[in-house]
């Protein structure tokens, strides 16, 4: 099996997470799912159709600030600064909270391959309650069920939620990726005297990297979209320093218009970048 | 040096068809520097036997026994037996993700707690054993079948096996390339070294097999040198295979 192979399983691995099946037994038998992936499109320059479709998209959207920051000064430019100031917010609350997925992810996708009965049962247990769970209701859950016992900063709350529910989509991804490097790489490994820990550390794991990056991406995309779930911890992300905007001047549709502009933005633009890596990891081989 | 003995060994598969009886209650001696070389149709445990002796696959009856030691003891640290025991892979099964001196130098380093530099230079002479010392800084996929394949032999080599196990080493191997494999190891087997291998390579069986031994449907069926297996066996249905393969 070569990378290729491997990172289309990923894909195929990471797509039906978040698939709509037919029937139940579709996705095994006959393969006659629908794919709708809640992630962004991944624009990269073989697929013609999508690529096409980010630019359009792109610079539509770039045009469209341009036009309403420059020909409607008033009140556009005051609420495009105000929508900014909670982009440090929400790249915060992202950046940590990926980080703390791609930590419980490895240690769920490890439990997950672990040869003991009761680690798999905890990472499964733990995959289906935070998949069953909206991530709104745990965000407020996580806030309010754990600030009742401890105080929590809505930062800390949001980090945290976020870790865990995404941590077991990445655990996910991170099982997918150690079940798809073919099985002589343990065995070669094992039969040299490594113990299964170490070939998993220097074996396994690295070759897992480099295959999950692409689907690590595309959660962080996920994510980002997501963190504005946040504004309801009274963290001041994008989208809550609009709401805060809105109520001040009850701009309703200007204001809502310029936070989608933004997240459209930044979301294209990292799409964009997931592509470029994935097209750099494919010329690596 | 070392001595394998497999004792009444069987192997049960669970299948969703049923239990499979991979090798059945069968026992074959590999003695000291001994090149016992095991042929058979496919599917006829001869694969299984093999992984069986290092422990890659775990006996449902039977012992196997390496200078003595019972690899089926619980006691018994499987590990340490390993160490022992090269094993090369139809599939090469190298790291890709690191060079090929990377690859050989990583267990001796990681199991045998040896030093870099130590471990590079034992690397190193090994390569130039296998005759591709050039290409110690190279990443496996960059390299030929028969050039992974002497890496790997390389590899295993480097944690100083006293046995070593071939799975069916030049099968997946285009035909030009399976004599620079076949040389490495005919090299091996006349330094001493004590060898256990599947393979349907006639030629390599009559230069240095002690032994040939014919399985079918997980029993032994015959064994013999391979001058007498290859004019005068005695079975029908060793002679049977040697006829379709030959």
């Amino acid at each position: 099996m070569d990378s290729k192979e491997i990172e289309e399983r990923i894909k195929a691995e990471a797509i039906k997470q978040h698939t709509i099946s037919v029937d139940p037994n579709a996705g095994k038998e006959k393969n006659t799912t629908i794919n709708m992936t809640d992630g962004v499109l991944i624009p990269k320059k073989g697929e013609k159709h999508v690529f096409t479709s980010w630019r359009l998209t792109f610079f539509g959207a770039l045009i469209l600030s341009a036009v309403l920051i420059i020909f409607f000064p008033d009140p556009y430019r005051q609420i495009f600064i105000t929508c900014l100031r909670g982009a440090p917010v929400t790249f915060e609350v992202t950046v940590f909270s990926i980080i703390g997925a791609v930590i419980i992810g490895t240690f769920t996708g490890l439990g997950s391959v672990s040869k003991r009965r009761w680690i798999n049962m905890i990472c499964g247990v733990y995959v289906e309650l935070i998949r069953g769970i909206p991530l709104l209701v745990q965000l407020i859950f996580i806030y309010y069920a754990v600030g009742s016992l401890f105080h929590v900063e809505g930062m800390i709350a949001a980090i945290f939620s976020l870790s865990v529910c995404f941590g077991a989509y990445m655990g996910e991804i991170v099982r997918a990726g150690i079940q798809a490097i073919p099985k002589g790489q343990m065995e070669a490994a094992i039969a040299l005297g490594l113990t299964r820990g170490q070939a998993f550390r220097y074996i396994i794991l690295p070759q897992t990297v480099k295959v999950i990056l692409p689907a690590i991406g595309n959660e962080f995309i996920s994510m980002l979209k997501d963190s504005s779930l946040v504004s309801v911890l009274s963290l001041e992300d994008i989208l809550r320093c609009g709401r805060m905007y809105i109520s001040r001047t009850f701009l309703s549709l200007e204001t809502m218009l310029v936070v989608a502009l933004i997240y459209l933005i930044i979301t294209l633009v990292l799409s964009r970048l997931v592509g470029l890596l994935e097209e750099r990891l494919h010329k690596n081989g | 040096m070392a001595k394998i003995e497999i004792q009444n060994l069987s192997k049960d598969f669970d299948t969703p068809n049923g239990v499979l009886h991979a090798v059945k209650n069968t026992s074959l001696t590999v003695n000291d520097g001994e090149v016992v070389v095991i042929i058979g149709p496919s599917g006829s445990g001869k694969s299984t036997m093999l992984r069986c002796v290092n422990g890659l696959e775990k006996p449902t009856s039977g012992h196997i026994l390496i200078d003595g030691v019972d690899t089926t003891d619980q006691a018994t640290d499987i590990r340490k037996i390993r160490e022992d025991v090269g094993m090369v892979f139809q599939s090469f099964n190298l790291f890709p993700h690191l060079t090929v001196l990377d690859n050989i130098t990583l267990a001796p380093m990681k199991v045998k707690k040896m030093k870099k530099e130590d471990a590079e230079k034992l690397g190193l002479e090994l390569l130039k054993r296998v005759g591709l010392e050039e290409k110690a800084s190279v990443h496996p996929p960059q390299l030929s079948g028969g050039q992974q394949q002497r890496v790997a032999i390389a590899r295993a080599l480097a944690m100083n096996p006293k046995a070593m196990l071939f799975d069916e080493p030049t099968s997946a191997l285009d035909p030009e390339m399976i004599k620079e494999v076949l040389d490495v190891m005919l090299a091996l087997a006349k330094d001493g070294m004590t060898m256990l291998l599947v393979t349907h390579e006639m030629g390599f069986a009559r230069a240095a097999a002690d032994k040939v031994v014919f399985m079918d449907n997980g029993e032994i069926i015959e064994t013999g040198t391979p001058e007498k297996m290859f004019t005068s066996p005695e079975s029908d249905r060793t002679k049977d295979f040697l006829n379709h393969i030959l």
